[in-house]
């Protein structure tokens, strides 16, 4: 650990958790916002979740809120406020590796999406049950896709976003959309058509849906998992161009 | 340095710079807000890239050679920040080298620097001085062959001024070479051997700040009063070696001229009687020769100063680019 991106990482890892902007939108919201509408609609099977148990159907969907919350709202925040007050450029005066920064947040982003996470099935588990996997390697596939293309497009928006302030309220604007039409809101029968028009292309649904539907056997959704790995490979792409030192 | 330019769209900050940091001196850059000190400073550390114009820093190219570079720079930047929330000691950690026999101990720089006692203490609550003191630690703490620091004492109180005044003198017994940006005139004169006047990005005037003064504000003035100040004391004052001008307005009597008046006044004065109780006397300083520097509206001429001297001096550059 004693390299410098290890000395990074472990530095950055503190700070998170002494963040309570992390602490609120990564840990606490998803659970908090996945206890209320998973039994909002009951846990009998019914055709407006495709015949699985509503409350399973949001768990299965709430593990993508943690990664976007990261990638949407933590990280940009993150970055900006270290190029608006100079941290990045101390960074590099000193000497850090050209990459290690990028490096550092990836790793970050990822371990804090996997702690935030287990936390959520955690709290989940003696209040609705953990439904079963049905393809745990697409739902892990899709996860780790999800993941590093959330945390690299966090990375983005942190580099090229002019200051914390407007990290936050960018962020925050692309989060509830995406939250609320692509994972974690009122389910897709309710909405209009025009509405799950827009929703279907966004980042965020495509991750869900290639998670949920190997999680509950609804399918492979093999076309939403190829258009995040295309996203995802854009954004790691860019990101990390952006993120040397 | 030779020809560097930088501008920020059309704004043109640096205009083809000379420069040279001999190695083992304290070199100072002084010059008005905007004159392209810190954006200098920050192509010597390949935090910026030129637009034209050569540059070595200990034989390294900083914007091909930047990650070899680096690692031997010690700097404390201007306007620059750490997380509000990581704690002193975690800092020291963070910036510390991996390479225990380079690295100093940076407890021990920590009480040097009076910051022992604020290990635990987050960045976000340290003063303003103590966050000076912090940056200062950190650029030290790899043992550097090169420190640069940009306003470096700004916020401190005289205390604190002194100890790290102390720390870079030390810093030069032990032979790192130290490029100094200051606002402050008293911390140039103080410290450094040598010292650049920038103005618009392009060196004024260059060389020891005794030699600066004597060639850009080498008039000391002396004030007294006397009731009726009496006019062949007047005339034996006008007359005496170095002398520029004799003022005087009612009782008050101004003197201007080369230093060593300040001494045959004062004789005279004694010579004539009671020495005016309220006898003043102003020696010009680097801040003088600051300002008769920047007041002059002659355009910046090519750097001979610098060309001078660059055949008596090592010179920490190298190869041309």
């Amino acid at each position: 650990m004693n390299t410098a991106v290890g000395r990074l990482i472990k530095a950055e890892l503190k700070l998170m958790t002494r963040d309570p902007l992390v602490l609120t939108f990564v840990f606490a919201f998803p659970i908090v916002t996945m206890l209320i509408i998973g039994g909002a609609f009951g846990t009998r099977p019914n055709s407006g979740f495709d015949f699985v148990n509503p409350a399973h159907w949001y768990v299965a969907s709430y593990l993508t809120v943690v990664i976007a919350a990261t990638g949407l709202v933590m990280l940009p925040v993150h970055l900006a406020s270290y190029r608006e007050r100079g941290v990045l450029r101390r960074f590099a005066a000193a000497g850090f590796p050209r990459w290690s920064f990028g490096i550092a947040q990836l790793t970050v982003g990822l371990i804090t999406t996997a702690v935030a996470c287990a936390l959520l099935l955690a709290v989940a588990a003696p209040v609705y049950g953990i439904p079963a996997l049905h393809d745990a390697w697409r739902v892990g596939l899709a996860l780790a896709l999800g993941a590093v293309g959330f945390v690299s497009l966090g990375v983005l928006l942190g580099t090229l976003l002019p200051s914390a302030r407007s990290a936050q309220a960018v962020g925050l604007l692309l989060f509830f959309p995406s939250f609320l039409l692509g994972a974690g809101g009122p389910p897709p029968h309710v909405m209009g058509a025009a509405i799950r028009h827009i929703a279907s292309p966004l980042p965020l649904t495509l991750l869900t849906n290639a998670v949920r539907g190997p999680w509950l056997g609804l399918g492979p959704a093999t076309g939403s998992l190829l258009g995040l790995a295309g996203l995802t490979v854009v954004f790691t792409a860019v990101a990390a161009r952006r993120a040397v030192l | 340095m030779r020809g560097l330019r930088k501008a920020y769209g059309n704004r043109l900050v640096v205009d083809g710079l000379d420069l040279d940091v001999p190695a083992g001196e304290i070199v100072g850059l002084i010059g008005a807000n905007g004159a392209g000190k810190t954006t200098t400073v920050e192509c010597i550390q390949g935090l910026r890239k030129p637009d034209a114009g050569m540059l070595r820093v200990l034989g390294y190219d900083p914007v091909t050679q930047a990650e070899e570079l680096r690692p031997l720079i010690g700097s404390q930047l201007q306007d620059s920040a750490l997380p509000d929330r990581l704690r002193v000691a975690e800092a020291v950690e963070l910036f510390g080298t991996a390479r225990a026999r380079q690295a100093r101990d940076g407890g021990e720089l920590l009480e040097r620097f009076g910051l022992a006692e604020r290990r635990r203490s987050a960045f976000g609550s340290l003063s303003g001085g103590e966050r000076q003191r912090l940056f200062l630690v950190l650029a030290l703490l790899n043992r550097p062959r090169l420190v640069i620091l940009d306003e470096l004492t700004q916020g401190l109180d005289p205390a604190a001024r002194r100890n790290v005044w102390a720390a870079v003198r030390q810093l030069h017994d032990e032979g790192t070479t130290v490029l100094l940006v200051t606002h402050e005139m008293d911390e140039a004169e103080a410290l450094c051997g040598r010292v650049v006047v920038m103005r618009a990005g392009r060196v004024l005037d260059a060389g020891a700040p005794a030699d600066l003064v004597d060639r850009h504000a080498g008039t000391a003035t002396i004030r007294f009063s006397m009731p009726d100040p009496p006019a062949p004391l007047l005339d034996q004052v006008r007359r005496l070696d170095g002398v520029h001008e004799v003022e005087r307005a009612g009782a008050r009597v101004t003197v201007r001229g080369a230093r060593p008046v300040i001494a045959h006044v004062g004789a005279a004065l004694v010579r004539w009687g009671p020495v005016p109780a309220d006898l003043s006397v102003h020696v010009p300083s680097l801040e003088d020769a600051l300002l008769g520097l920047l007041d002059d509206t002659r355009p910046a001429g090519p750097s001979a100063v610098i060309r001078e001297q660059e055949e008596d001096q090592e010179e920490l550059t190298g190869g041309r680019r």
